[in-house]
């Protein structure tokens, strides 16, 4: 009697891992959601309905893109990261991942994530409108120095990236983070770069890719990029780090799974991410849509994204947003 | 001309007919925005000719917001946002069995106000553009200030209950992340509330819940149509209305378009503006189901979209959310919103203009398809109706953002709403206050920040004077008025 219950243990044992085994070598055999935590028609989605698509048909099964917004990226990003780890749930995760957990927005942080891949990577930008007396950043950070808290600064809500980005400027160039004043946008660059046309605000520290129509049709100026090195788009654009401010920051964003997902799902997906961002068809997307391509792989971008949350707490605490 | 004639292909009206078809269906869905519905239109235009997936974009904007007040005219749920202050006499009137009327109305000066925005769309587009980028924090506060007075200009009668309602509004518009700070205020540790309360579950709750759960309680009216319809439209009595109310048409619909141009407020904020402009005008009428209280916000909010066009198009500056999912389209089509479109894209920019015509004609016919098949549904049994718009009202709230959380929150609304009518007290203020509460205190917050605390240029920069006055003339003006027709006696 006992015996036969061992069989019919192993049987099944068996029979399990044989059946686990085809149902990941198959996968995907149904429709998979991909999570996008910020609205349609933004950066991000149209970025997650590119690689929907392409995956889709890479697969042959569809790939819905489902916008979870609220909470300054919270809920998708929690959506996304509390989804059965089962390769059905992909989420899009942006930097903000990063940052909101410091601030007390969510208890969400990185490690609720396994990483797929970082496909994108925006540089932080200085932008003032083209009339604008500051012909170069030096001449910028001198009259900073010599009027401290004159000059009005935008780009997004208080302790979003672009904040975030104007404060450690700020602080590797020698500056209190107060001596300029940060205008809060409710509706992100947008609303800035509004502001910066009608001469309301004075710089402007979003992405150059978000301000690239303006400096384009020459009604504003990017004065530097805070990136390692020069973008292709602005070859004339210097970094700060050229300008011996050792400081650079941006936005990315990249592709997770809840954590414990197989890594057989994990290796799929990978490999197909990778293969699309090297296409052809997503390099001219990118370059249309005016974004930075910056590839990742799973190992790499998980360790890129914990430097990230530790580079963000110093920030935060410097600008007073890190919550105690 | 020949831009006219050279968008009359089929390639461009098919495609422009389709996404009319589909703009009624989004604008009557309450819950499905326009804005939705561009931003599900626009991947499908990157396999299209720039003017083609443009075109569609038009095409759906103008017929959404319009088909927006269908439902809020037969159901009193606004369709879309911008019918929010179309619901109060628009509804009145259907109780009163003028509910066709109420609705040629609506085509017609939809149509109307829509041509009207376009107009000046396309004749002062960059100098209107170069005034709208004056406004700033300042101006944007005194507009919402300006706005939120028509909460007591609309409680008029019955002011306590008004202001009280007003209050609730703007207590609740305080909930979410606080932009100046970045710290969450009444939110009690729950995610879905960082942002806010969601305005458009609200909404649907408010007006669409409530309309329901009082009807559950006359049980015997649930066997009745849901509305009497004569099946067919009131032309001739409509073009009389309005060509005896033609000067509010035009008014609304330059109220509208000045709106939609201000990248700050939209077709929402345009609706209310010109409900309100019309009510303090012509007195206590407007609200029990007048007319003139239908045409104002519905020419208004049709002629805000033609508005939301004249920053995007002279700036690349995005006027609303509809616009700024259009820029970044225009990005993909290889295309330079902003000053320089004019210059190198005339033909483009030109055929834009001639297709936002074509669409206000169009509008007629597609919309009147649109009404009947409209109320074909809502003639069924009342019990059959309510049915469907509690199961609507919840797939809308659901779509809006993909969370569960606004179907309760939705529930909540309509349960408040069903209380504050029992009590007579009037709800439009409140929706008012939830519009506007954010933008007055976002605005006076980082206006303030600007200026180092100092309330001066609140009062001293000329645009902040000129609305600062208008607000004090429209509170003051009756009582002034009345004090110099004393003194002249």
């Amino acid at each position: 009697m006992k015996k036969l219950l061992w069989v019919v243990v192993l049987a099944v044992m068996g029979f399990t891992w044989v059946f686990t085994l085809s149902a990941w070598a198959a996968y995907p055999e149904k429709a998979v959601t991909v999570i996008c935590p910020w609205g349609a028609g933004g950066g991000t989605d149209r970025l997650a309905r590119f690689l929907a698509d392409e995956l889709s048909k890479k697969f042959g099964q569809p790939f819905t893109v489902v916008n979870k917004t609220g909470g300054g990226g919270a809920v998708g990003h929690a959506a996304g990261a509390y989804a059965p780890p089962d390769g059905y749930t992909i989420t899009i995760v942006t930097l903000e991942l990063a940052t909101m957990h410091w601030m007390g927005l969510t208890d969400l942080t990185y490690e609720a994530f396994d990483y797929i891949a970082q496909v994108n990577e925006d540089a932080a930008g200085v932008t003032v409108k083209a009339d604008a007396p500051w012909k170069n950043l030096k001449e910028l950070l001198d009259d900073i120095k010599a009027n401290p808290g004159k000059l009005l600064f935008s780009g997004v809500a208080a302790g979003g990236i672009w904040d975030l980005a104007r404060i450690g400027m700020l602080h590797a160039a020698g500056l209190p983070v107060d001596s300029v004043k940060w205008i809060p946008s409710t509706t992100g660059a947008a609303q800035a770069l509004t502001e910066l046309l009608g001469g309301h605000v004075h710089v402007v520290t979003c992405s150059l890719a978000e301000a690239a129509p303006y400096i384009k049709s020459g009604q504003a100026r990017a004065l530097a990029v805070m990136a390692d090195e020069r973008l292709p788009a602005f070859p004339d654009v210097p970094t700060l780090k050229e300008l011996g401010i050792n400081w650079s920051a941006g936005t990315w964003r990249g592709v997770g799974v809840p954590k414990g997902t197989p890594a057989e799902i994990k290796k799929k997906l990978e490999d197909a991410i990778i293969e699309i961002a090297n296409s052809e068809a997503f390099k001219k997307f990118m370059e249309t849509n005016g974004f930075g391509i910056k590839v990742r792989r799973g190992e790499e971008f998980r360790k890129f994204v914990e430097e990230q949350d530790k580079a963000w707490k110093t920030v935060l605490e410097l600008g007073g947003y890190l919550k105690k | 001309m020949s831009y006219l004639l050279s968008i009359l292909s089929l390639k461009v009206l098919f495609p422009l007919l389709l996404s009319m078809a589909f703009g009624v269906f989004v604008g009557a869905m309450p819950g499905l925005t326009a804005t939705m519905a561009v931003a599900l239109i626009i991947p499908l235009t990157y396999y299209m000719e720039p003017l083609t997936g443009l075109a569609m974009v038009i095409g759906v904007s103008f017929t959404a917001i319009f088909a927006g007040d269908i439902p809020a005219t037969f159901l009193r749920i606004p369709g879309t946002p911008a019918s929010g202050a179309a619901v109060l006499d628009g509804f009145e009137m259907n109780k009163k069995g003028k509910g066709a009327l109420a609705l040629t109305l609506d085509l017609f000066c939809s149509a109307l106000g829509g041509l009207i925005g376009v107009l000046i769309l396309i004749f002062t587009a960059p100098p209107l553009a170069e005034v709208a980028l004056k406004f700033t924090h300042f101006e944007y506060f005194w507009l919402g200030v300006f706005g939120l007075s028509m909460a007591a200009v609309l409680s008029r009668g019955n002011t306590i209950k008004g202001l009280l309602s007003a209050l609730f509004g703007l207590l609740i518009s305080t909930i979410g992340i606080d932009v100046t700070t970045g710290y969450p205020r009444f939110t009690f540790g729950i995610t879905e509330l960082m942002d806010g309360v969601s305005f458009i579950p609200a909404m649907i709750g408010l007006f669409g819940i409530s309309e329901v759960l009082k009807r559950l309680s006359f049980r015997e009216s649930l066997d009745l149509p849901s509305v009497k319809i004569n099946g067919k439209l009131d032309v001739l009595e409509a073009l009389k209305l309005m060509y005896r109310n033609k000067f509010i048409i035009i008014r609304s619909s330059l109220i509208g378009t000045f709106i939609g141009a201000l990248p700050g407020a939209g077709a929402d904020i345009a609706a209310w503006v010109a409900y309100g402009a019309e009510k303090s005008l012509s007195g206590n009428e407007i609200g029990s189901g007048s007319p003139r209280g239908v045409i104002a916000p519905t020419s208004a909010n049709n002629a805000a979209i033609g508005g939301t066009w004249i920053p995007a198009l002279a700036l690349g500056i995005p006027g609303d959310s509809i616009t700024a999912i259009v820029l970044g389209a225009m990005l993909m089509y290889g295309l330079k919103p902003g000053p320089l479109i004019f210059a190198q894209s005339k033909d483009l920019v030109y055929q834009i203009f001639a297709v936002a015509l074509l669409v206000q004609i169009m509008l007629l016919p597609v919309g009147w398809l649109g009404i009947k098949a409209f109320s074909r549904l809502v003639s069924l049994r009342a019990g059959v109706v309510m049915s469907a718009v509690v199961l609507f009202s919840m797939v809308g709230s659901y779509a809006i953002r993909n969370s569960v959380f606004d179907i309760w929150l939705m529930a909540l609304f309509g349960l408040l709403g069903y209380v504050m009518e029992k009590i007579n007290m009037p709800l439009a203020p409140m929706v008012l206050a939830l519009i506007l509460g954010r933008m007055i205190e976002d605005n006076l917050r980082i206006g303030l920040i600007k200026s180092g605390g100092s309330i001066i240029p609140f009062l001293t920069r000329p645009i902040s004077l000129i609305l600062f006055s208008l607000i004090v003339l429209t509170l003051l003006g009756p009582s002034i008025w009345k004090v110099v027709r004393k003194l002249k006696d």
